[in-house]
């Protein structure tokens, strides 16, 4: 069910997963942050999931948070009665935010969306020394800023360091099998100019299951759970 | 520079202020004036991406005060030119709308409602309504259409600024936070492709040639002497808004032939009551739903006929009665009773409102 060749191991040593995601706006990147963290939770390994998210009110980990931590996950953001006045006034970043990269087990980083949500990544003490750290750009082409190899090679330049990418190809509820492998050409074609490898392809479970391990350009399947639809506020 | 934003058609996901931007920009719209606030600020982060790669303006401005009335230079300029705003940048904005309605200036304006009085929440309602249709010092001549969705946010902004640029009124996308940051497929397009061939934009000052002489004068005015003098110019006004309202109007009516029961409703809450109509039908309730499209000018024929058999009309709306006044106004002659479901600042539900139906 899982594909192990996504934990790594040095010299038999099991390395810890630390991995942003990273994107568009409407791109998929809280939804897969939090099918990873699940992924590697159901896996017995510890986990702690960081919403990074300062951006944007609304679609972020924080009404989750709770039904979450109910499975074993740490969640580290803001409870919304914590706060006043988001996407209106400030939102302070959280000391075990800020800290969030000494922990020495797996570290899944929910980042805000664009140029602006990847530079976000250096509020975290030690980000740019982190032996670990992955910074995976999530790309659906269905969004015509990422629709073509052209776009999606100018988009994730422009974000600063990205490691991989993740196919994250959708249509909402009218997604189907051709149109995420649609997307895993395109994003394979941008991913080989680009240098980077393609970490995987994600998919809701039913598409994911008609994938099979691996989608047509050989990336392995991830069969995802949508969560986000209850984390609108 | 890039071609044009949008080949052929394409089904696309996205978020509604993302469907306005790409809308504005398949629409030729020349730029954009804008000052930041959540939820509408997506429009302008999209539109300042894009507007580079296919040579198109934005300026943001200091307040939304300056917004508008900047977006009437643009247009002064002959500029297809359009502004978004939301909540209290909704009020500021009030003052260079009126100048728009009474110098008759084609200027698009989306608003992103969010929860109000005041700052309140930058989350959602639909109390934004009366404000836009009626806001300002003035008699409401306005264009408003009151979208549904993403599919609805891509046509109506375009042809928004098509009907602003062939009636010359201000008009306005009415638009909320569910909207804007909700995320669903639609159908993106080129319009020359679909056969809408955008308006041509003209300068309404600095045309060529001796005024006068060469062509008619232009006096664009907001300000006049004599009591009779605005009088006069008001009800001018008032004849070309009445003229143009049947061309105007939209709405769309569901199972209303044999309803006991309209549920009325505007925006994205028509499609939580549409959807407790096809339950109710199955169910056995003899309910129908009209839903305004445009709320200025409001297609109240339409609405009277899809009540005529009608033993009760039910306004469904977040907000404490806005639509309802609208409604009641149309219908005061008529001895149905209308009654309503007000969530003022929050969300409604199909459940809910097949709840409310059953309840009663």
């Amino acid at each position: 069910m899982h594909n192990k060749s996504e934990v790594s191991h040095i010299n038999g040593k099991d390395v810890p997963v630390v991995e942003a995601y990273v994107g568009e706006y409407a791109g998929g990147k809280s939804e897969n942050a939090v099918n990873r963290a699940l992924s590697l939770l159901e896996r017995g390994r510890q986990v702690t999931l960081v919403d990074l998210d300062l951006v944007e009110p609304f679609y972020t980990l924080r009404p989750l948070k709770q039904k979450l931590e109910k499975t074993g996950l740490e969640v580290l953001t803001w409870q919304t009665d914590e706060t006043i006045g988001l996407g209106e006034a400030g939102y302070p970043l959280r000391p075990d935010i800020r800290w969030a990269l000494r922990r020495q087990h797996d570290i899944i980083i929910d980042s805000g969306y664009g140029v602006e949500g990847a530079k976000t990544l250096n509020l975290l003490e030690g980000a740019s020394q982190h032996p670990y750290l992955q910074v995976l750009a999530v790309i659906n082409i269905s969004r015509p800023v990422t629709g073509t190899v052209e776009n999606i090679i100018a988009y994730v330049q422009s974000l600063g360091r990205v490691t991989g990418l993740i196919n994250n190809t959708h249509l909402g509820d009218e997604t189907t099998v051709a149109v995420v492998q649609e997307g895993a050409k395109v994003v394979t074609g941008a991913a080989k100019k680009l240098g980077l490898p393609v970490v995987a392809t994600s998919a809701v479970e039913d598409i994911g299951v008609r994938l099979g391990t691996a989608d047509c350009m050989g990336n392995p399947v991830r069969k995802i759970k949508r969560y986000m639809p209850e984390a609108f506020w | 520079m890039a071609d044009k934003p949008i080949v052929g058609e394409k089904r696309a996901f996205m978020t509604g202020n993302e469907a306005v931007t790409w809308a504005a920009l398949a629409a030729g719209a020349h730029i954009m004036y804008g000052y930041p606030i959540t939820p509408q600020n997506e429009i302008m982060h999209y539109w300042t991406r894009m507007a580079p790669k296919y040579d198109r303006g934005f300026l943001q401005t200091e307040d939304e005060l300056s917004a508008g009335f900047t977006c009437i230079g643009g247009v002064l300029a002959g500029k297809r030119a359009f502004t978004g705003t939301a909540g209290p940048g909704t009020i500021l904005m009030q003052e260079p709308l009126s100048m728009a309605e009474m110098m008759r200036i084609p200027m698009v304006t989306v608003i992103c409602q969010r929860g109000g009085p005041s700052t309140a929440t930058v989350i959602y309602s639909q109390q934004e309504t009366r404000l836009t249709c009626f806001g300002g010092n003035g008699e409401g001549y306005r264009l408003v259409y009151s979208t549904a969705g993403q599919q609805d946010l891509f046509d109506y902004t375009i042809k928004a600024f098509n009907v602003a640029w062939k009636y010359r009124f201000p008009t306005f996308i009415l638009s909320d936070g569910y909207q804007s940051k909700m995320r669903e497929p639609l159908t993106i397009y080129d319009p020359e492709e679909r056969g809408i061939k955008m308006v041509e934009t003209e300068p309404l000052l600095g045309g060529t040639g001796i005024p006068g002489v060469d062509r008619d004068p232009r006096h664009l005015r907001n300000t006049y002497n004599m009591e009779d003098e605005l009088y006069q110019v008001v009800m001018d006004m008032d004849q070309e808004y009445k003229r143009i309202a049947p061309e105007v109007v939209e709405y769309k009516a569901m199972e209303t032939e044999d309803a006991e029961l309209v549920l009325v409703a505007h925006g994205i809450v028509s499609r939580a009551t549409e959807g407790a109509v096809r339950v109710l039908r199955e169910q056995g309730y003899r309910v129908g739903h009209f839903r305004p499209i445009t709320l200025r000018p409001f297609p109240g024929e339409a609405l009277k006929e899809a009540v005529a058999k009608a033993r009760r009309v039910l306004v469904v709306e977040s907000s404490m009665g806005q639509l309802a006044g609208m409604v009641k106004e149309e219908l005061y002659d008529l001895s149905v009773p209308v009654t309503g479901y007000f969530r003022p600042g929050e969300g409604i539900t199909a459940e809910e409102v097949v709840e409310q139906v059953r309840g009663r």
